[in-house]
């Protein structure tokens, strides 16, 4: 509101770009050990994920991976560089609940049952529970009898469908998935990887996922971006434009083989 | 008649043969007390046999039975306020690292000295009477609740609580929603490791410096002579605390399967 005639108003500028989902800018990250000696996890690492993409962090593991996705979360501060999540601090995401993760270990409540641990996040942000929402999820994971079992009651791949069902509950801006599969035998984690590709088509999160699985961020990513090293450094980006719904005829794709082939020497060389 | 019957009675006999198989010892000690008081002619001043004693239980409840019911209460006060008091002071550790350097070697020198140590100092800062006896229950029971719920409230897995980190979980709701329901367990250690020491307790506190309970039923039966009643009251004392601990043991084994 100026009224003195002094500021005048920029001409018509072009909107400034709106800001990406993640993004990191020059991070480097070292932690201190005992001793005053320090360990470099990552040199120098740039970043962007847009709105509405599902990007794929893939390398071996000790590369790094975990600590970027920590540093997206807020639960770790990068040394040097920036981390900006929708433009902002992490932390500004986490303090209004709009940020879901999920690890390789299912972190569930062992004394809550499936529902009380997918509607944990309402809880615990002070809300009341929506239960029809927490059903919804239950039904989309695909647990609608299991309900009231407890998470010893549940196979290894059920534990993980409940862990991503609550990580979504709250029907987060940006999903972190830090090898979500990991602990799980190749067939369950194969299908499991099918269930994220449908969940995901459903939902259309921006989404983080850490892997060393090279099928597996291939066969769910739009961007696998390869780090490699100690420290960890960004070596490759590759666009998956593989079409989707992306289901099981995959496996007889021959582009997806052979980006699975190139990104997998890319891996074997990054660890001689 | 029907083939009912012998089942039944096979049924009673295997599990009369599970308990003497479990409790065999139980009996050797008694047979063994026996016959120790008979082959060595031992005056019934210095050891009444078995018969004796069980006879006096079992034909005079009334005169155990107020004794007991006290010593019980002195327990459970001190059993309950030593649970409160440790779990409060493990929580003042939690929320203050400084506070954790404090007391934690203290709490692990504290739990090393027996009770009879610990008796003639607090006679001296409470004086005789009740609130000695529930002071010394509770300080018994304190220490090993304030060590295992520290323990059990550090207990959360890493991960889980990156979660609630990544919920902007306040430290109340993570006390309420995660470290405090993981400490149960815990909890559960604590009370089966504190319930029988405390009625062991509250009885050598109301011997030395009680008006009341079975440690005062012994102190008195000594001093009129009736060994029988003496030996009761030490019987009873027994069976007692071996059932606290049974009962402890079936609350923490239902306790762990809930919440682990
Ligand atoms: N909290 C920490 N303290 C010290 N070193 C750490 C810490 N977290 C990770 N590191 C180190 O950083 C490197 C990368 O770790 P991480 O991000 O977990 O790798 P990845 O997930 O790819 O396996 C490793 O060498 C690891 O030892
Ligand atoms: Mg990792």
């Amino acid at each position: 509101m100026a009224t003195t005639g002094i500021s005048e108003s920029p001409p018509a500028a072009p909107a400034p770009p709106a800001p990406a989902a993640l993004e990191l800018r020059g991070v480097t990250k070292e932690f201190s050990l005992r001793r005053s000696r320090t360990v470099t996890a990552l040199e120098s690492v740039d970043l962007t994920v847009g709105h509405g993409e599902f990007v794929a962090l893939l390398g071996p593991s000790g590369c790094g991976k975990s600590t970027v996705l920590r540093m997206v979360a807020g639960l770790e501060e990068p040394t040097y560089g920036e981390v900006l999540v929708e433009g902002g601090a992490p932390a500004h995401l986490v303090r209004r609940h709009r940020l879901g993760i999920a690890f390789q270990e299912h972190a569930l409540l062992p004394w809550a049952s499936a529902y009380d641990n997918i509607a944990l996040p309402f809880r615990v942000a002070g809300r009341p529970v929506d239960a029809a929402r927490v059903t919804e999820l239950l039904e989309l994971v695909g647990l609608e009898g299991f309900a009231d079992a407890r998470p010893r009651q549940l196979s290894g791949g059920m534990r993980q469908r409940v862990a991503i069902a609550r990580a979504l509950v709250l029907d987060p801006e940006v999903l972190l998935l830090d090898e979500p599969f990991g602990a799980l035998d190749a067939v369950t984690r194969r299908r499991m990887n099918f269930e994220l590709a449908r969940i995901w088509a459903d939902q259309r999160i921006t989404t983080l996922l850490v892997t060393h699985d090279v099928d597996e961020a291939v066969l769910l990513a739009d961007r696998v971006v390869v780090l490699t090293g100690r420290p960890g450094t960004v070596r490759h980006v590759e666009e998956i434009t593989l079409p989707r719904p992306r289901d099981r005829a995959l496996a007889r794709n021959a582009e997806f083989h052979d980006i699975v082939d190139r990104l997998t020497a890319l891996l074997d060389e990054g660890a001689e | 008649m029907n083939g009912r019957a012998p089942q039944h009675g096979t049924r009673a006999l295997h599990a009369t043969g599970r308990l003497l198989s479990r409790y065999w010892t139980v009996l050797a000690l008694v047979a063994a007390w026996g016959a120790w008081v008979r082959t060595q002619h031992l005056n019934q001043i210095v050891a009444p046999t078995p018969a004796a004693v069980f006879g006096d239980v079992l034909d005079n409840p009334g005169a155990y039975a107020p004794d007991l019911g006290w010593t019980l209460l002195n327990a459970a006060v001190g059993v309950a306020l030593g649970m409160l008091l440790g779990l409060a002071g493990a929580l003042l550790v939690w929320t203050s690292p400084v506070l954790s350097g404090l007391m934690t070697p203290m709490a692990l020198i504290m739990r090393s000295v027996p009770v009879v140590a610990m008796i003639p100092v607090i006679a001296r800062v409470v004086g005789f009477g009740t609130a000695a006896v529930l002071t010394i229950t509770t300080v018994v029971s304190f220490f090993p609740v304030f060590v295992l719920a520290g323990s059990g409230l550090r207990a959360a897995p890493a991960a889980t609580r990156d979660v609630f980190t990544v919920l902007a979980a306040s430290g109340l709701t993570r006390l309420r929603l995660l470290l405090l329901p993981g400490a149960v367990p815990a909890l559960l250690v604590a009370l089966r490791l504190t319930a029988p020491t405390a009625v062991l307790a509250a009885m050598l506190a109301e011997y030395l410096l009680g008006t009341h309970g079975l440690g005062q039923l012994f102190a008195r039966s000594v001093t009129f002579m009736d060994p029988a009643r003496a030996w009761g009251t030490a019987l009873v004392a027994t069976v007692v605390s071996v059932l606290c601990f049974v009962g402890a043991r079936a609350a923490e084994r239902q306790g762990t399967a809930r919440f682990t």
